[in-house]
């Protein structure tokens, strides 16, 4: 369970790929799971650390905040809001499937109940359950390949996500395309039980930081809302660093830097 | 009275057999009397469903902006971003006839939590001195009381308090996103708890004053989601929302002016349903009657074959036995009626004004269409209602009267007086 780490990418709730139990024995070059699987590995380590802006963009507001993020597995992360400075310390923390919030402004940790996990996490397009749900995509849902080849001139593949009958997902299916020179993330889609597309999530300014390849930018825009987006940037990211579970704790969460 | 003998014929014709006529009077009476009851226990029913609807929580009119309905978008207050002058408004609608009330109301989703527990609330700002005058949900505090603005003080439902585990006098983390985004938060004493009857809103709903709202919202007080407005009597409200939206002021984006029967159209869809249920009743009930009343008519003229013989061998025309026995019919009818109504109205008036309390055998409250209905057996007046089954009830006597009327007329004078 523990060899794909759910870290700074899970914090933020993007990444589809998600921790593969056991990789195939026999696996071709093509099976997708052994692909996904490698695409999580490139992407994670066991544990990390890193420094992100968040930008919200919707038709009312915008927003722009910076946050550390910390990892462990794929079970266990933390956010912490570093600006704006009214709502600093302010702070998420994700322990198996529960999240909660820190709210420094009247010092109190809240837990989110199940029935609010669909809401915004800090204002974003991303909902709680991205938060928690994103690490169990090999577990959650069937996943085939359903194009492999040349996409504007860059050989990708493209991944066909169906929900397993008996996974909590609110969506209908997801569509995940990757590059097949590097492994990187291209875009994710997500539709609705009616086959609308709701949402997609596009990856972009692949670099380097701490020896692997990611990709520094996320951008989310949900379907209905053409001018909305959220995009997360990251600035500092590193990767394998030392820290244990007792980090994330509730008593940490509140800790104020 | 000469120039139509056959009604005095008819009527002193009831006296020939007293118990039969009684009985066949007793039957129709007995239909007017279930019609006229079980119909108003049914309109008792929707009155208070309507009532309850509208006046629990709900006003009989809202005041949105356009676009508020039905996402209840935080952003969508009435005049927009701007917002617009709220008094100006409440001046218009106080000074409208059929108002009785209006209050400006603040809406948000967020989450309440108390020690361990969170839970999804739904949070409501109000004016107090106008909501108490438009709702009664307020009206009867379990425990505790208003909560004074500018002090955080909240109130929530017996529900959520319960799931909360928490008590009059406890402090409450609320969480919410403020108009700029912000993840708005503050900490609140909770200073009383409501009971409305309604399990959802029980168990969702946290009222605070809407100026405290406003604040922890980032939203300016002249912006609100909504002014609800309590007129007379719920069958006006389709009116007055029309008059309202003529009168109110213009603002900019477009505001709309929604009746009840707008907001909860199953409700009105309901009610239309009972009304024509109403006239089948009145079918079903009669119809049954009317066999029972042909039955003893015919039997009543055909002991009379030789009364009507000698009457058309004396010269009376087929036509006026007819009348004769049409004039019998209505006279049960008549005597029917009085007899109905007799029993009916006391009942009805008792009914109406001490309804007896059925709580006993249902248990609790019932909930249909988010109203609140009390285990009762009230009765409502419905007049035209009432002519409609006394016109029922004789154009039933009538009607059970012609095919006896129909054969006595064809009486062979010769045959029937010659015992053949």
């Amino acid at each position: 369970m523990a060899r794909c780490s759910g870290m700074t990418y899970r914090v933020v709730g993007l990444l589809v790929v998600g921790c593969l139990v056991m990789p195939r024995l026999v696996a071709a070059q093509t099976d997708p799971l052994e692909i996904m699987a490698r695409v999580d590995r490139l992407l994670r380590g066991e544990s990390s650390r890193g420094v992100a802006a968040m930008e919200v963009v919707t038709e009312h507001w915008d927003r722009q905040m910076t946050m550390e993020l910390w990892s462990l597995g794929t079970d266990y992360s933390l956010v912490r809001l570093r600006a704006p400075q009214r709502e600093a310390g302010t702070a998420t923390l994700m322990a198996e499937d529960d999240i909660w919030n820190y709210l420094p402004k009247v010092d109190r940790t809240i837990k989110i109940p199940s029935s609010m996990m669909g809401g915004a996490w800090m204002g974003s397009h991303f909902t709680n359950d991205d938060l928690v749900k994103e690490s169990q995509i090999i577990e959650d849902y069937d996943i085939e390949i359903a194009f492999e080849g040349d996409r504007e001139n860059v050989a990708v593949w493209e991944f066909l996500l169906t929900p397993k009958p008996e996974a909590a997902i609110v969506w209908g299916h997801v569509e995940y395309q990757v590059r097949q020179d590097d492994y990187m993330p291209v875009w994710t889609k997500f539709y609705d039980e009616d086959g609308e597309l709701s949402r997609t999530m596009t990856y972009s300014e692949f670099v380097e930081f701490d020896g692997r390849l990611v990709p520094a930018v996320m951008d989310m825009h949900p379907a209905d809302k053409p001018g909305e987006r959220t995009s997360i940037r990251y600035e500092e990211l590193e990767f394998d660093i030392d820290i244990d579970q007792s980090f994330f704790s509730l008593r940490n969460l509140q800790d104020r830097r | 009275m000469s120039d139509f003998p056959w009604l005095r014929i008819g009527w002193r014709n009831l006296g020939r057999n007293r118990k039969r006529t009684g009985l066949t009077a007793l039957g129709l009476a007995v239909g007017f009397v279930a019609s006229v009851f079980v119909v108003g226990w049914s309109e008792g029913l929707m009155v208070e469903m309507v009532e309850s609807a509208t006046s629990l929580v709900n006003g009989q009119i809202e005041i949105h902006d356009a676009e508020f309905r039905p996402d209840r978008s935080l952003y969508d207050t009435i005049g927009g971003r701007e917002g617009t002058d709220v008094q100006a408004l409440l001046r218009v609608i106080d000074g409208d006839a059929s108002v009785v009330a209006a209050a400006p109301r603040v809406y948000a989703g967020g989450l309440v939590s108390s020690g361990e527990a969170t839970s999804a609330g739904l949070f409501m700002g109000i004016d107090p001195a106008r909501e108490l005058e438009l709702t009664r949900f307020l009206d009867q505090l379990v425990d505790g009381r208003l909560p004074v603005a500018g002090q955080n003080e909240l109130l929530v439902g017996e529900e959520m308090a319960r799931q909360l585990s928490t008590g009059v006098g406890d402090e409450l983390v609320v969480v919410t996103s403020g108009a700029d985004g912000s993840m708005a938060n503050d900490l609140y004493t909770l200073v009383g708890i409501f009971r409305s009857g309604l399990t959802d809103l029980d168990a969702t709903f946290a009222v605070m004053p809407i100026g405290d709202l406003q604040t922890l919202l980032v939203l300016p007080p002249n912006r609100v989601h909504e002014i609800a407005v309590a007129t007379a009597d719920p069958m006006v409200a389709e009116a007055t929302a029309a008059r309202l939206a003529d009168l109110l002021p213009a603002v900019d984006p477009a505001i709309e002016v929604v009746p009840w029967t707008v907001l909860n159209p199953a409700m009105v869809d309901y009610v239309a349903l009972a009304d024509a249920m109403y006239f089948i009743i009145v079918g079903i009930v009669f119809g049954i009657a009317i066999f029972g009343v042909a039955n003893s008519m015919l039997m009543a003229t055909f002991e009379r074959r030789r009364e009507f013989a000698v009457m058309l061998a004396l010269g009376a025309t087929p036509r006026s036995v007819w009348a004769a026995v049409l004039s019998e019919g209505l006279a049960v009818g008549v005597v029917s009626l009085a007899l109905g109504a007799v029993v009916a109205f006391p009942l009805m008036v008792w009914f109406h004004n001490a309804p007896p309390d059925m709580s006993r055998f249902l248990g609790s409250d019932v909930t249909i269409f988010g109203a609140l209905l009390s285990p009762s057996l009230r009765v409502e007046y419905n007049v035209p209602f009432w002519f409609a089954c006394a016109t029922a009830l004789i154009v039933t006597a009538l009607l059970a009267a012609l095919y006896p009327a129909i054969r006595a007329g064809r009486t062979p004078p010769a045959d029937t007086l010659s015992g053949l």
